[in-house]
Protein backbone atom coordinates (compact mmCIF):
# COMPACT_ATOMS: atom_id res chain seq x y z
CA UNK A 1 0.00 0.00 0.00
CA UNK A 2 1.30 3.65 -0.67
CA UNK A 3 0.02 6.28 1.91
CA UNK A 4 0.12 9.97 1.58
CA UNK A 5 0.69 11.95 4.68
CA UNK A 6 -1.15 15.23 4.98
CA UNK A 7 -1.19 17.51 8.05
CA UNK A 8 -4.81 18.20 7.45
CA UNK A 9 -7.38 19.04 4.47
CA UNK A 10 -7.72 22.76 4.82
CA UNK A 11 -7.84 25.16 1.95
CA UNK A 12 -3.71 25.03 1.21
CA UNK A 13 -2.23 24.73 -2.02
CA UNK A 14 0.10 21.69 -0.63
CA UNK A 15 -2.93 19.76 0.71
CA UNK A 16 -4.23 19.91 -3.03
CA UNK A 17 -0.55 18.85 -5.09
CA UNK A 18 -0.91 15.97 -2.58
CA UNK A 19 -4.55 14.80 -3.57
CA UNK A 20 -3.45 15.50 -7.15
CA UNK A 21 -0.31 12.98 -6.68
CA UNK A 22 -2.28 10.17 -4.98
CA UNK A 23 -5.33 10.29 -7.49
CA UNK A 24 -3.17 9.93 -10.59
CA UNK A 25 -1.07 7.23 -8.84
CA UNK A 26 -4.39 5.92 -7.91
CA UNK A 27 -5.94 6.42 -11.81
CA UNK A 28 -1.96 4.20 -13.17
CA UNK A 29 -3.22 1.19 -11.01
CA UNK A 30 -1.65 1.76 -7.60
CA UNK A 31 -3.39 1.26 -4.64
CA UNK A 32 -2.63 4.67 -2.23
CA UNK A 33 -4.47 5.95 0.54
CA UNK A 34 -4.93 9.77 2.05
CA UNK A 35 -3.70 9.80 5.57
CA UNK A 36 -4.74 12.68 7.82
CA UNK A 37 -4.51 13.45 11.21
CA UNK A 38 -8.40 11.99 12.10
CA UNK A 39 -9.44 11.11 8.71
CA UNK A 40 -11.20 14.80 7.30
CA UNK A 41 -11.14 14.94 4.11
CA UNK A 42 -10.83 18.14 1.86
CA UNK A 43 -14.12 19.58 1.39
CA UNK A 44 -12.67 22.23 -1.30
CA UNK A 45 -11.66 20.36 -4.66
CA UNK A 46 -12.88 17.07 -6.16
CA UNK A 47 -10.60 14.37 -5.46
CA UNK A 48 -11.04 10.16 -5.06
CA UNK A 49 -8.49 9.08 -2.80
CA UNK A 50 -9.43 7.65 0.18
CA UNK A 51 -8.85 9.08 3.61
CA UNK A 52 -7.92 7.50 6.77
CA UNK A 53 -6.86 8.93 10.03
CA UNK A 54 -3.40 8.77 11.37
CA UNK A 55 -4.37 6.01 14.11
CA UNK A 56 -5.54 3.62 11.36
CA UNK A 57 -2.64 4.61 9.40
CA UNK A 58 -0.06 3.75 12.42
CA UNK A 59 -1.93 0.13 12.92
CA UNK A 60 -1.98 -0.29 9.29
CA UNK A 61 1.95 0.06 8.24
CA UNK A 62 4.57 -2.15 7.27
CA UNK A 63 7.85 -2.59 5.94
CA UNK A 64 6.38 -3.21 2.81
CA UNK A 65 4.70 0.11 2.83
CA UNK A 66 5.54 3.60 0.79
CA UNK A 67 4.89 6.20 2.90
CA UNK A 68 4.91 9.88 1.29
CA UNK A 69 5.12 13.12 2.63
CA UNK A 70 5.29 16.59 1.96
CA UNK A 71 5.02 18.89 5.12
CA UNK A 72 8.63 18.81 7.13
CA UNK A 73 6.77 19.21 10.21
CA UNK A 74 5.67 15.27 9.68
CA UNK A 75 8.75 14.15 9.12
CA UNK A 76 9.73 13.10 13.14
CA UNK A 77 6.86 11.35 13.43
CA UNK A 78 7.12 9.79 9.80
CA UNK A 79 10.68 8.74 10.26
CA UNK A 80 9.68 6.33 13.26
CA UNK A 81 7.35 4.65 10.86
CA UNK A 82 8.02 1.12 9.37
CA UNK A 83 8.11 1.53 5.70
CA UNK A 84 10.18 3.30 2.46
CA UNK A 85 9.53 7.11 3.35
CA UNK A 86 9.16 9.19 0.24
CA UNK A 87 9.75 13.32 0.64
CA UNK A 88 7.33 14.73 -1.98
CA UNK A 89 9.20 18.50 -1.98
CA UNK A 90 6.61 21.03 -2.71
CA UNK A 91 8.72 23.52 -1.97
CA UNK A 92 12.49 24.91 -1.01
CA UNK A 93 11.84 26.27 2.80
CA UNK A 94 15.40 25.59 4.89
CA UNK A 95 13.17 23.82 7.33
CA UNK A 96 13.16 20.88 4.73
CA UNK A 97 17.27 21.03 4.85
CA UNK A 98 17.11 18.34 7.90
CA UNK A 99 14.65 16.31 6.37
CA UNK A 100 16.44 16.22 3.01
CA UNK A 101 19.85 15.37 4.80
CA UNK A 102 18.13 11.84 6.01
CA UNK A 103 20.08 9.62 3.08
CA UNK A 104 17.12 6.91 3.79
CA UNK A 105 14.39 9.42 2.51
CA UNK A 106 13.66 9.04 -1.16
CA UNK A 107 13.50 12.53 -3.26
CA UNK A 108 10.63 13.53 -5.51
CA UNK A 109 10.29 16.83 -7.11
CA UNK A 110 7.28 19.18 -8.27
CA UNK A 111 9.24 21.48 -10.45
CA UNK A 112 12.73 22.27 -12.02
CA UNK A 113 13.38 24.80 -9.38
CA UNK A 114 12.63 22.51 -6.28
CA UNK A 115 15.03 19.81 -8.34
CA UNK A 116 17.42 21.48 -8.64
CA UNK A 117 17.26 22.75 -4.72
CA UNK A 118 17.16 19.08 -3.65
CA UNK A 119 19.67 17.95 -6.30
CA UNK A 120 22.42 20.85 -5.27
CA UNK A 121 21.72 19.66 -1.12
CA UNK A 122 21.77 16.12 -1.70
CA UNK A 123 23.81 14.70 -4.22
CA UNK A 124 20.95 12.35 -4.30
CA UNK A 125 18.77 11.39 -7.22
CA UNK A 126 15.51 13.52 -7.44
CA UNK A 127 12.27 12.02 -9.74
CA UNK A 128 10.66 15.04 -10.99
CA UNK A 129 6.48 14.27 -10.54
CA UNK A 130 5.40 17.68 -11.52
CA UNK A 131 2.60 19.47 -10.89
CA UNK A 132 -0.64 20.53 -12.64
CA UNK A 133 -3.44 22.51 -12.65
CA UNK A 134 -7.27 21.44 -12.61
CA UNK A 135 -9.29 21.40 -15.71
CA UNK A 136 -11.82 22.85 -14.13
CA UNK A 137 -9.62 26.13 -14.49
CA UNK A 138 -9.56 25.91 -18.29
CA UNK A 139 -10.99 29.19 -19.66
CA UNK A 140 -13.94 28.11 -22.23
CA UNK A 141 -15.00 31.28 -23.01
CA UNK A 142 -16.67 33.04 -20.32
CA UNK A 143 -17.40 36.46 -20.49
CA UNK A 144 -15.30 38.76 -18.61
CA UNK A 145 -16.56 41.19 -16.01
CA UNK A 146 -14.10 44.50 -17.42
CA UNK A 147 -11.53 45.60 -15.00
CA UNK A 148 -12.25 42.43 -12.43
CA UNK A 149 -8.79 41.89 -10.78
CA UNK A 150 -8.39 38.91 -8.62
CA UNK A 151 -5.93 38.56 -6.09
CA UNK A 152 -4.64 35.47 -3.22
CA UNK A 153 -4.28 38.17 -0.10
CA UNK A 154 -2.72 35.05 1.80
CA UNK A 155 0.64 36.54 1.46
CA UNK A 156 1.84 40.03 -0.02
CA UNK A 157 -1.12 41.46 1.34
CA UNK A 158 0.21 44.81 1.73
CA UNK A 159 1.09 45.09 -1.96
CA UNK A 160 -2.66 43.64 -3.33
CA UNK A 161 -3.89 46.31 -0.15
CA UNK A 162 -1.55 49.15 -1.95
CA UNK A 163 -3.03 48.46 -5.71
CA UNK A 164 -6.73 48.22 -4.62
CA UNK A 165 -6.40 51.48 -2.42
CA UNK A 166 -5.05 53.41 -5.65
CA UNK A 167 -7.37 52.28 -8.74
CA UNK A 168 -10.55 52.94 -8.16
CA UNK A 169 -11.97 52.13 -12.01
CA UNK A 170 -10.88 48.41 -10.89
CA UNK A 171 -12.88 45.97 -8.79
CA UNK A 172 -10.85 43.21 -6.85
CA UNK A 173 -11.94 39.75 -5.50
CA UNK A 174 -9.69 38.43 -3.42
CA UNK A 175 -9.56 34.15 -3.94
CA UNK A 176 -8.49 33.36 -0.54
CA UNK A 177 -10.70 30.76 1.53
CA UNK A 178 -13.23 29.67 -1.49
CA UNK A 179 -13.87 26.70 -2.75
CA UNK A 180 -12.34 25.72 -5.97
CA UNK A 181 -15.03 25.49 -8.64
CA UNK A 182 -15.36 29.37 -7.03
CA UNK A 183 -11.91 30.35 -7.50
CA UNK A 184 -12.00 28.98 -10.92
CA UNK A 185 -15.16 30.97 -11.94
CA UNK A 186 -13.67 34.21 -10.48
CA UNK A 187 -10.45 33.52 -12.54
CA UNK A 188 -12.09 32.86 -15.49
CA UNK A 189 -14.23 36.31 -15.23
CA UNK A 190 -11.71 38.02 -14.29
CA UNK A 191 -9.24 40.39 -16.30
CA UNK A 192 -6.17 40.46 -14.10
CA UNK A 193 -4.77 38.21 -11.77
CA UNK A 194 -2.19 39.54 -9.19
CA UNK A 195 0.40 37.54 -7.65
CA UNK A 196 1.69 39.40 -4.81
CA UNK A 197 3.73 36.68 -2.65
CA UNK A 198 7.25 37.42 -2.85
CA UNK A 199 8.34 34.33 -1.61
CA UNK A 200 6.38 31.88 -2.97
CA UNK A 201 7.61 28.43 -4.01
CA UNK A 202 5.33 27.89 -7.21
CA UNK A 203 2.52 29.65 -7.15
CA UNK A 204 0.04 27.12 -8.54
CA UNK A 205 -2.67 29.67 -8.08
CA UNK A 206 -0.93 32.34 -10.53
CA UNK A 207 -0.84 29.17 -13.05
CA UNK A 208 -3.97 28.58 -12.58
CA UNK A 209 -5.15 32.39 -12.99
CA UNK A 210 -3.06 31.86 -16.53
CA UNK A 211 -5.26 28.47 -17.58
CA UNK A 212 -8.80 30.68 -16.78
CA UNK A 213 -7.48 33.42 -19.21
CA UNK A 214 -6.62 36.31 -16.78
CA UNK A 215 -3.56 38.55 -17.48
CA UNK A 216 -1.34 37.59 -14.36
CA UNK A 217 0.73 40.57 -12.88
CA UNK A 218 3.45 39.20 -10.38
CA UNK A 219 6.40 39.62 -8.26
CA UNK A 220 9.01 37.41 -8.44
CA UNK A 221 9.02 33.99 -7.36
CA UNK A 222 11.13 31.29 -6.11
CA UNK A 223 9.72 28.33 -8.40
CA UNK A 224 7.62 30.38 -10.44
CA UNK A 225 9.79 31.57 -12.75
CA UNK A 226 9.77 28.74 -14.89
CA UNK A 227 5.98 30.05 -16.26
CA UNK A 228 6.25 32.91 -15.84
CA UNK A 229 7.77 35.06 -18.70
CA UNK A 230 7.78 39.02 -18.13
CA UNK A 231 6.02 40.23 -21.48
CA UNK A 232 5.76 37.11 -22.71
CA UNK A 233 2.53 35.42 -20.79
CA UNK A 234 2.83 37.94 -18.16
CA UNK A 235 4.02 41.03 -16.37
CA UNK A 236 6.66 40.46 -13.57
CA UNK A 237 7.44 43.74 -11.32
CA UNK A 238 10.19 43.34 -8.52
CA UNK A 239 8.63 46.52 -6.78
CA UNK A 240 5.14 45.42 -6.91
CA UNK A 241 3.74 48.58 -8.59
CA UNK A 242 0.86 46.79 -9.93
CA UNK A 243 -0.77 50.25 -9.92
CA UNK A 244 1.11 51.33 -12.91
CA UNK A 245 1.20 48.02 -15.17
CA UNK A 246 -3.33 47.75 -14.34
CA UNK A 247 -3.40 51.10 -15.95
CA UNK A 248 -0.94 50.69 -18.70
CA UNK A 249 -2.54 47.56 -19.36
CA UNK A 250 -6.34 48.67 -18.88
CA UNK A 251 -5.65 51.57 -22.13
CA UNK A 252 -7.14 51.02 -25.67
CA UNK A 253 -3.49 51.24 -26.78
CA UNK A 254 -2.66 48.08 -24.76
CA UNK A 255 -5.78 45.59 -26.30
CA UNK A 256 -2.91 44.26 -28.35
CA UNK A 257 -0.48 43.71 -25.62
CA UNK A 258 -3.67 42.32 -22.97
CA UNK A 259 -4.70 39.33 -26.16
CA UNK A 260 -1.40 38.67 -26.24
CA UNK A 261 -0.45 38.10 -22.56
CA UNK A 262 -3.42 36.34 -21.95
CA UNK A 263 -3.58 34.00 -24.98
CA UNK A 264 0.37 33.35 -24.35
CA UNK A 265 -0.74 32.61 -20.44
CA UNK A 266 -3.42 29.94 -21.48
CA UNK A 267 -0.56 28.02 -24.07
CA UNK A 268 2.09 28.04 -20.79
CA UNK A 269 -0.74 27.42 -18.42
CA UNK A 270 -1.83 23.90 -21.20
CA UNK A 271 1.98 22.71 -20.53
CA UNK A 272 0.51 21.69 -17.10
CA UNK A 273 -2.44 20.07 -17.89
CA UNK A 274 -3.53 16.70 -15.53
CA UNK A 275 -2.91 15.02 -18.45
CA UNK A 276 0.73 16.09 -19.13
CA UNK A 277 1.70 14.84 -15.08
CA UNK A 278 -0.13 11.75 -15.89
CA UNK A 279 2.19 11.29 -18.87
CA UNK A 280 4.99 12.71 -16.39
CA UNK A 281 4.15 10.36 -13.86
CA UNK A 282 3.52 7.56 -15.57
CA UNK A 283 6.84 7.85 -17.43
CA UNK A 284 8.34 8.00 -13.94
CA UNK A 285 6.74 4.73 -13.01
CA UNK A 286 8.31 3.03 -15.97
CA UNK A 287 11.81 3.96 -14.64
CA UNK A 288 13.10 5.01 -11.24
CA UNK A 289 9.76 5.64 -9.67
CA UNK A 290 8.60 1.82 -9.51
CA UNK A 291 10.99 1.20 -7.45
CA UNK A 292 9.63 3.49 -4.61
CA UNK A 293 5.99 2.97 -5.27
CA UNK A 294 4.23 -0.20 -2.92
CA UNK A 295 2.96 -2.61 -5.35
CA UNK A 296 0.93 -4.53 -2.50
CA UNK B 1 -11.97 -18.63 -11.53
CA UNK B 2 -14.32 -20.07 -9.28
CA UNK B 3 -17.99 -17.95 -7.90
CA UNK B 4 -20.41 -18.21 -6.20
CA UNK B 5 -23.60 -16.18 -7.23
CA UNK B 6 -25.63 -15.34 -3.94
CA UNK B 7 -29.38 -14.06 -4.57
CA UNK B 8 -31.45 -13.30 -1.26
CA UNK B 9 -34.78 -13.39 -2.24
CA UNK B 10 -38.42 -13.74 -0.84
CA UNK B 11 -41.39 -15.26 -2.77
CA UNK B 12 -41.82 -13.86 -6.62
CA UNK B 13 -40.69 -17.88 -7.51
CA UNK B 14 -41.33 -17.04 -10.93
CA UNK B 15 -39.31 -13.74 -11.04
CA UNK B 16 -36.68 -16.21 -9.01
CA UNK B 17 -36.50 -18.17 -11.79
CA UNK B 18 -36.13 -16.05 -14.48
CA UNK B 19 -33.49 -14.01 -12.52
CA UNK B 20 -31.25 -17.33 -12.33
CA UNK B 21 -32.20 -18.47 -16.03
CA UNK B 22 -30.96 -15.29 -17.31
CA UNK B 23 -27.93 -15.27 -14.61
CA UNK B 24 -27.00 -19.26 -16.50
CA UNK B 25 -26.94 -17.90 -20.01
CA UNK B 26 -24.72 -15.33 -18.66
CA UNK B 27 -22.05 -17.65 -16.62
CA UNK B 28 -21.85 -19.84 -19.74
CA UNK B 29 -21.13 -16.97 -22.08
CA UNK B 30 -18.43 -15.61 -20.04
CA UNK B 31 -17.01 -18.88 -19.80
CA UNK B 32 -16.84 -20.09 -16.22
CA UNK B 33 -17.12 -23.35 -14.87
CA UNK B 34 -17.71 -24.63 -11.70
CA UNK B 35 -19.44 -21.74 -10.45
CA UNK B 36 -22.35 -22.06 -7.93
CA UNK B 37 -25.50 -20.10 -7.23
CA UNK B 38 -26.54 -19.73 -3.72
CA UNK B 39 -30.47 -18.61 -2.72
CA UNK B 40 -30.96 -17.67 -0.05
CA UNK B 41 -34.75 -17.81 1.26
CA UNK B 42 -35.04 -15.24 3.12
CA UNK B 43 -38.33 -15.82 4.90
CA UNK B 44 -40.79 -16.76 1.85
CA UNK B 45 -44.09 -17.94 3.18
CA UNK B 46 -43.67 -21.07 1.10
CA UNK B 47 -39.88 -22.27 1.22
CA UNK B 48 -38.21 -22.82 -2.41
CA UNK B 49 -37.85 -26.20 -3.02
CA UNK B 50 -34.07 -27.79 -3.71
CA UNK B 51 -35.55 -28.81 -7.48
CA UNK B 52 -36.85 -25.74 -8.33
CA UNK B 53 -33.89 -23.62 -10.06
CA UNK B 54 -32.30 -26.82 -11.56
CA UNK B 55 -28.61 -28.27 -10.87
CA UNK B 56 -26.42 -26.34 -9.18
CA UNK B 57 -28.42 -24.21 -7.05
CA UNK B 58 -27.78 -24.03 -3.18
CA UNK B 59 -30.84 -23.18 -0.98
CA UNK B 60 -30.10 -21.74 2.63
CA UNK B 61 -33.54 -21.32 4.09
CA UNK B 62 -34.38 -18.75 6.91
CA UNK B 63 -37.33 -19.20 8.36
CA UNK B 64 -37.42 -15.57 10.17
CA UNK B 65 -36.95 -12.04 8.08
CA UNK B 66 -32.69 -11.24 7.79
CA UNK B 67 -31.34 -8.10 6.73
CA UNK B 68 -30.39 -7.78 3.52
CA UNK B 69 -26.52 -7.37 4.68
CA UNK B 70 -27.27 -11.08 7.14
CA UNK B 71 -28.98 -12.67 4.08
CA UNK B 72 -26.40 -12.07 1.58
CA UNK B 73 -23.30 -12.64 4.25
CA UNK B 74 -24.64 -15.58 4.99
CA UNK B 75 -24.83 -16.97 1.32
CA UNK B 76 -21.49 -15.81 0.23
CA UNK B 77 -20.00 -17.78 3.36
CA UNK B 78 -21.59 -21.22 1.86
CA UNK B 79 -18.15 -21.37 -0.60
CA UNK B 80 -16.01 -19.81 1.39
CA UNK B 81 -12.89 -19.99 -1.33
CA UNK B 82 -15.48 -18.70 -4.08
CA UNK B 83 -15.40 -14.52 -5.41
CA UNK B 84 -19.15 -13.37 -4.67
CA UNK B 85 -21.69 -12.06 -7.34
CA UNK B 86 -24.34 -10.75 -5.28
CA UNK B 87 -27.19 -10.03 -7.38
CA UNK B 88 -30.73 -9.28 -6.70
CA UNK B 89 -33.79 -11.25 -7.65
CA UNK B 90 -35.35 -9.12 -10.10
CA UNK B 91 -31.70 -8.40 -11.99
CA UNK B 92 -32.20 -9.84 -15.11
CA UNK B 93 -28.20 -10.11 -16.55
CA UNK B 94 -27.74 -9.68 -20.27
CA UNK B 95 -26.09 -12.40 -21.68
CA UNK B 96 -22.80 -10.64 -21.80
CA UNK B 97 -22.81 -9.08 -18.58
CA UNK B 98 -20.98 -11.23 -16.56
CA UNK B 99 -17.92 -11.17 -19.16
CA UNK B 100 -18.07 -7.46 -19.64
CA UNK B 101 -18.21 -7.47 -15.31
CA UNK B 102 -15.24 -9.42 -15.27
CA UNK B 103 -13.53 -7.17 -17.89
CA UNK B 104 -13.65 -4.38 -16.28
CA UNK B 105 -12.74 -6.22 -12.83
CA UNK B 106 -9.75 -6.99 -14.74
CA UNK B 107 -9.04 -3.34 -16.97
CA UNK B 108 -9.40 -1.53 -13.22
CA UNK B 109 -7.82 -4.06 -11.39
CA UNK B 110 -11.12 -3.55 -9.27
CA UNK B 111 -11.83 -5.80 -6.23
CA UNK B 112 -15.64 -4.62 -6.70
CA UNK B 113 -17.38 -4.72 -9.94
CA UNK B 114 -20.33 -3.57 -10.52
CA UNK B 115 -23.20 -3.63 -13.97
CA UNK B 116 -25.00 -1.29 -15.88
CA UNK B 117 -28.61 -1.94 -14.93
CA UNK B 118 -31.93 -0.15 -16.69
CA UNK B 119 -34.96 0.35 -15.59
CA UNK B 120 -37.68 -1.55 -17.92
CA UNK B 121 -38.25 1.23 -19.88
CA UNK B 122 -34.68 0.99 -21.46
CA UNK B 123 -33.45 4.13 -18.68
CA UNK B 124 -30.73 3.76 -16.55
CA UNK B 125 -30.72 2.36 -13.49
CA UNK B 126 -27.39 1.79 -12.73
CA UNK B 127 -24.30 2.56 -14.13
CA UNK B 128 -21.91 3.61 -10.61
CA UNK B 129 -22.50 5.71 -7.84
CA UNK B 130 -20.80 8.58 -6.35
CA UNK B 131 -21.84 10.75 -3.63
CA UNK B 132 -21.07 14.31 -2.21
CA UNK B 133 -18.35 15.20 -0.32
CA UNK B 134 -20.14 16.89 2.84
CA UNK B 135 -23.56 15.39 2.86
CA UNK B 136 -23.12 11.72 2.37
CA UNK B 137 -25.40 11.25 0.12
CA UNK B 138 -25.26 8.79 -2.27
CA UNK B 139 -27.01 8.70 -6.27
CA UNK B 140 -27.01 7.13 -9.23
CA UNK B 141 -24.87 8.54 -11.50
CA UNK B 142 -27.13 9.18 -14.58
CA UNK B 143 -30.24 7.81 -13.34
CA UNK B 144 -33.72 7.99 -15.30
CA UNK B 145 -31.56 9.34 -18.13
CA UNK B 146 -32.40 7.65 -21.75
CA UNK B 147 -29.37 4.62 -21.49
CA UNK B 148 -28.28 5.38 -25.33
CA UNK B 149 -27.39 8.97 -24.31
CA UNK B 150 -25.07 7.95 -21.34
CA UNK B 151 -21.35 7.16 -22.21
CA UNK B 152 -20.53 3.59 -22.42
CA UNK B 153 -16.95 4.38 -20.94
CA UNK B 154 -15.73 1.86 -18.50
CA UNK B 155 -14.93 3.55 -15.19
CA UNK B 156 -14.00 3.71 -11.75
CA UNK B 157 -16.08 5.13 -9.36
CA UNK B 158 -16.99 5.60 -5.58
CA UNK B 159 -19.60 2.56 -5.36
CA UNK B 160 -21.62 -0.02 -6.91
CA UNK B 161 -25.15 -1.13 -6.03
CA UNK B 162 -25.57 -4.31 -4.42
CA UNK B 163 -28.02 -5.14 -6.79
CA UNK B 164 -25.22 -6.83 -9.27
CA UNK B 165 -21.95 -6.06 -6.96
CA UNK B 166 -19.22 -8.95 -7.94
CA UNK B 167 -16.86 -8.95 -4.78
CA UNK B 168 -13.60 -10.46 -4.43
CA UNK B 169 -12.98 -12.93 -1.77
CA UNK B 170 -10.06 -10.94 -0.38
CA UNK B 171 -12.42 -7.90 -0.21
CA UNK B 172 -14.74 -10.06 1.62
CA UNK B 173 -12.68 -10.97 3.39
CA UNK B 174 -11.20 -8.15 4.47
CA UNK B 175 -13.83 -6.09 4.96
CA UNK B 176 -15.87 -8.99 6.65
CA UNK B 177 -18.80 -8.40 4.12
CA UNK B 178 -21.91 -6.36 4.51
CA UNK B 179 -22.48 -4.74 7.74
CA UNK B 180 -25.04 -6.35 8.97
CA UNK B 181 -25.73 -3.18 11.39
CA UNK B 182 -28.03 -1.56 8.26
CA UNK B 183 -31.26 -2.80 8.35
CA UNK B 184 -32.36 -2.56 4.28
CA UNK B 185 -30.33 -0.34 1.97
CA UNK B 186 -27.02 2.10 1.86
CA UNK B 187 -25.00 -1.57 2.67
CA UNK B 188 -23.91 -1.92 -0.34
CA UNK B 189 -22.90 1.41 -0.65
CA UNK B 190 -20.95 1.57 3.08
CA UNK B 191 -19.05 -2.04 1.70
CA UNK B 192 -17.66 -0.02 -1.46
CA UNK B 193 -16.41 3.01 0.80
CA UNK B 194 -15.27 0.52 3.21
CA UNK B 195 -13.10 -1.21 0.57
CA UNK B 196 -11.58 1.73 -0.37
CA UNK B 197 -9.93 2.93 2.74
CA UNK B 198 -8.39 -0.79 2.60
CA UNK B 199 -7.36 0.50 -1.07
CA UNK B 200 -9.68 -1.31 -2.86
CA UNK B 201 -10.69 -0.59 -5.76
CA UNK B 202 -14.25 -0.16 -7.36
CA UNK B 203 -15.31 -0.36 -10.92
CA UNK B 204 -18.55 -0.31 -13.15
CA UNK B 205 -18.96 -2.38 -16.11
CA UNK B 206 -20.64 -0.47 -19.40
CA UNK B 207 -21.48 -2.31 -22.28
CA UNK B 208 -24.32 -4.30 -22.33
CA UNK B 209 -27.06 -3.07 -20.22
CA UNK B 210 -29.00 -5.46 -17.57
CA UNK B 211 -32.74 -5.05 -16.90
CA UNK B 212 -33.49 -4.44 -13.45
CA UNK B 213 -36.98 -4.08 -11.94
CA UNK B 214 -36.06 -2.84 -8.42
CA UNK B 215 -37.47 -2.28 -5.20
CA UNK B 216 -40.06 -5.53 -5.64
CA UNK B 217 -38.95 -6.75 -2.27
CA UNK B 218 -41.99 -5.95 0.19
CA UNK B 219 -41.38 -3.46 2.63
CA UNK B 220 -38.51 -1.81 0.57
CA UNK B 221 -38.39 1.36 2.16
CA UNK B 222 -39.76 0.52 5.69
CA UNK B 223 -36.04 0.42 7.05
CA UNK B 224 -34.48 3.01 4.41
CA UNK B 225 -34.28 5.76 7.27
CA UNK B 226 -33.32 4.07 9.80
CA UNK B 227 -30.14 2.53 7.20
CA UNK B 228 -29.61 5.88 6.05
CA UNK B 229 -29.16 7.24 9.35
CA UNK B 230 -26.48 5.57 9.90
CA UNK B 231 -24.67 5.60 6.84
CA UNK B 232 -24.93 9.40 7.06
CA UNK B 233 -23.49 9.13 10.74
CA UNK B 234 -20.71 7.23 9.76
CA UNK B 235 -19.81 8.63 6.62
CA UNK B 236 -20.47 12.34 7.53
CA UNK B 237 -17.08 14.16 6.09
CA UNK B 238 -15.43 11.35 5.34
CA UNK B 239 -15.61 10.87 1.81
CA UNK B 240 -13.49 12.38 -0.78
CA UNK B 241 -15.93 13.02 -3.58
CA UNK B 242 -15.19 14.15 -7.19
CA UNK B 243 -18.33 15.75 -7.45
CA UNK B 244 -18.11 18.91 -7.67
CA UNK B 245 -21.50 19.56 -6.26
CA UNK B 246 -20.61 17.91 -3.63
CA UNK B 247 -18.77 20.35 -1.56
CA UNK B 248 -20.18 23.66 -4.08
CA UNK B 249 -22.93 24.12 -1.46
Amino acid sequence: MNYYVLPGAGIFGGIKVGFQFCDILSGLGLRVLVVTPDGEVPAWFCASTPVISRAVFEARVTTRDTVFFSLPHDYDWVSTLPGRKVFHCQGTDPLIEPVIADENLHLLSCWKQAHDFLAAKTGRPVIDVGISISDIFLYDGEPKAERLVTYMPRRGEGIADAVRDGNRYFSFEPISGRIEPDCAWLMKTSDYYLATARNEFFGLPALEAMAAGAVVLSVPVNGGMEYLHHGRNCLVDEAGDFSTLLNRLADRASENLRAELRHRGIETAYGYRRSQQVRKIRNALSGPLAELVSCD
Amino acid sequence: MRLTTVIPSVDFNGMLSTCIAALRVSIEAAGLSGHRIVVVDNASRFPYRTDEFGAGVDILRFDTPQSFSRACNAGASLHPDHHVLFLNNDVFLHRDALADMLGTRRRFNAQITGARLVFASGDIQHCGVNADGRNPQPFHIDVHKPTHIVSRAHRACMAVTGAAMLVDRICLQQTGGFDEIYPFAYEDVDLCLRARELGFRIACAQTVDSLHLTSMSPDRFKHEKTSRMIFEKRWRDRMTTDVLEGFAR
